[in-house]
């Protein structure tokens, strides 16, 4: 891909919490409508790496560029209108609606008190559509399976139309066919709208099914960086210690 | 707006306009007593407009307890709150008229704000350490312990003929309220009613995690902040002019919910001031009316109506929070 398509530049970066350095000398692109998975044993910095970039915590040392801006510029409006996440955990607020969960990805967009424009509603039901949980809107958020659950979270994240989408951990809880429910979800929005895809992912068979391209983590550096095939068994093996 | 939404609201209007004539009209006054106008102009109106602004204020600073907390039980009275605002008035109230001095509605209410404030951030300190709503609640009903207490022994060993006076207040009751303090108060709850407003937009992302509002781009230390300032603005100017009133914040939000079905705010804030405002009008008819010539402690009545109400939210909720 040329140049002008990648959307995350990572020079030199360091990354951790306060003084405690967890991974350095990081050094990776991401382009547009690539789905990047970070690979690696608990604590091996791949939380780490989607909050800096969220910009919860403050990048140590090198450079982080989204769409050809430091991040150090960015504001949190910026970031809003820039990247959407969806963790582990989803919404559990009582009376409120699947509708209003995703209604709250358009509050980059929306005026002062947050009053839904037509634009938004039609934004908000594509994003519904797009996973396919349109059926669920006037459905109370805690009335529904946590995979129906995970997928609101996902349309909610598409209704702030990000050009990154950063999932940390998004499947623990989902059966297999929710599992997969999500995987597709998500490489469908990355090919058709150009949204890349960053992901912290413990289920290796579900990176080969979704990621284009695997990150690993190991001891306080970047591992091994290429396309999902370098996942072979030995490489596993010695990735997560299984010796 | 769904056409259920409003006939709630409908209802709800109805009802304060309802209770409001009965709550002017009835007593024991009767209507060829020469001071009936009087009282009806100096006394019932004034309470009942104070029931209408402080109940409804009460309300809404509960459901921006709840919002804050992720709690359906939060409210400035169970969370000691309130106690803390009446513990603080009374010491001001009580030193000052020891020295001859009287203190303005508004230092009354900046006294009160005080309290508030300080029995907050009790609060919230135990509430870093613990994500149990019930530990959380049970918490805040001993610091409304620790507060009281000490009021009780503030009162009690307070030297002033003005002590009848300050004792019915610290009970909680609408009943020492004139024209000036309605005004006063209105202005107080106005300034905090548009400031609850102007946090509907981010209230409406909180809802779904404080995680996922950070992400929207909500400015949660910022947001966290502005929401325990207008909530501690409405409940201390409640507790300045009436006293410690239990249960309003907690129950009506929580009714509110369950009749409107939402948790919205653009929703929730008019229908806990309505709601709150018919709750206390209803509770002030029954305190002033049960047993008349004698009154009821206003507490006594909402929390006869009230805390039923928490029992059945722990019974609904609790295996989910624990």
């Amino acid at each position: 891909m040329s140049d002008r398509d990648s959307l995350i530049r990572v020079q030199d970066a360091c990354i951790g919490y306060g003084s405690r350095k967890i991974v350095s000398g990081m050094d990776f692109t991401i382009e547009k409508g690539e789905i990047t998975a970070l690979i690696g044993e608990n604590g091996s910095g791949k939380s780490t790496l989607l909050k800096t970039i969220t910009k919860e915590i403050p990048l140590l040392g090198g450079s982080i560029e989204i769409d050809g801006r430091d991040i150090a510029r960015l504001t949190a409006h910026d970031i809003a209108r820039i990247m959407a996440i969806v963790m582990t955990g989803a919404v559990r607020t009582e009376y409120f609606t699947c509708y209003d969960t995703v209604a709250s990805g358009r509050y980059p967009y929306t005026g002062r008190l947050g009053r839904l424009r037509e634009e938004d509603r039609q934004k908000i039901e594509e994003a519904m559509e797009l996973t396919g949980i349109t059926e669920l809107a006037d459905r109370y958020v805690t009335d529904i399976s946590d995979g129906q659950r995970q997928l609101v979270m996902l349309s909610r994240a598409i209704a702030q139309e990000p050009m990154l989408l950063i999932l940390d951990e998004p499947t623990n809880f989902l059966d297999i066919r929710h599992k997969m429910l999500f995987a597709d979800t998500v490489r469908e929005l990355a090919a058709s709208k150009d949204v890349a895809v960053l992901m912290s992912i413990h289920e290796l068979d579900l990176v080969r099914d979704m990621a284009d391209r695997v990150i690993a983590l190991k001891d306080g550096a970047i591992d091994s960086d290429g396309p999902v095939d370098i996942l072979t068994d030995e490489y596993v093996k010695r990735l997560f210690r299984l010796e | 707006m769904s056409s259920k939404r409003v006939l709630a609201y409908i209802l709800l209007i109805l009802s304060i306009v309802l209770l409001a004539v009965l709550s002017v009209m009835l007593g024991t006054a009767s209507h060829d007593d020469p001071s009936f106008i009087i009282i009806i102009k100096s006394i019932r109106l004034p309470r009942m407009l104070a029931a209408v602004i402080l109940g409804g204020a009460l309300s809404v600073s509960g459901y921006l307890l709840q919002v804050f907390f992720g709690n359906p039980i939060a409210g400035p009275f169970v969370l000691g709150i309130s106690n803390g605002a009446r513990l603080m008035t009374a010491l001001a109230l009580i030193l000052l008229l020891d020295r001859g001095v009287h203190l303005s509605s508004l230092g009354l209410v900046a006294a009160s704000f005080t309290g508030a404030g300080i029995a907050t951030a009790a609060v919230l300190m135990i509430s870093r350490r613990t994500r149990r709503m019930s530990v959380l609640v049970l918490a805040g009903v001993m610091i409304g312990y620790i507060c009281s207490a000490l009021t009780d022994f503030a009162i009690t060993f307070a030297d002033d003929h003005n002590i009848v006076n300050l004792h019915n207040w610290s009970m909680g009751s609408f009943s020492g309220m004139n024209m000036k303090g309605v005004v006063i108060s209105a202005v107080l709850i106005f300034t905090g009613l548009i400031g609850a407003v102007l946090l509907k937009k981010p209230i409406g992302a909180y809802l779904t995690g404080e995680e996922y509002a950070r992400s929207v781009g909500v400015n949660i230390q910022l947001f966290r902040f502005a929401l325990i300032l207008v909530s501690s603005l409405l409940s201390a100017t409640v507790t300045a002019f009436a006293g410690p009133i239990s249960f309003v914040g907690v129950a009506v939000p929580h009714l509110m919910r369950r009749l409107f079905r939402t948790s919205l705010p653009g929703c929730m804030i008019p229908a806990c001031f309505l709601g709150g405002a018919a709750f206390c009008l209803f509770s002030d008819l029954i305190a002033r009316l049960a047993f008349a010539p004698t009154e009821l402690s206003i507490s006594a009545v909402t929390a006869i109506f009230g805390a039923p109400v928490v029992i059945v939210v722990l019974m609904g909720r609790g295996a989910r929070y624990e």
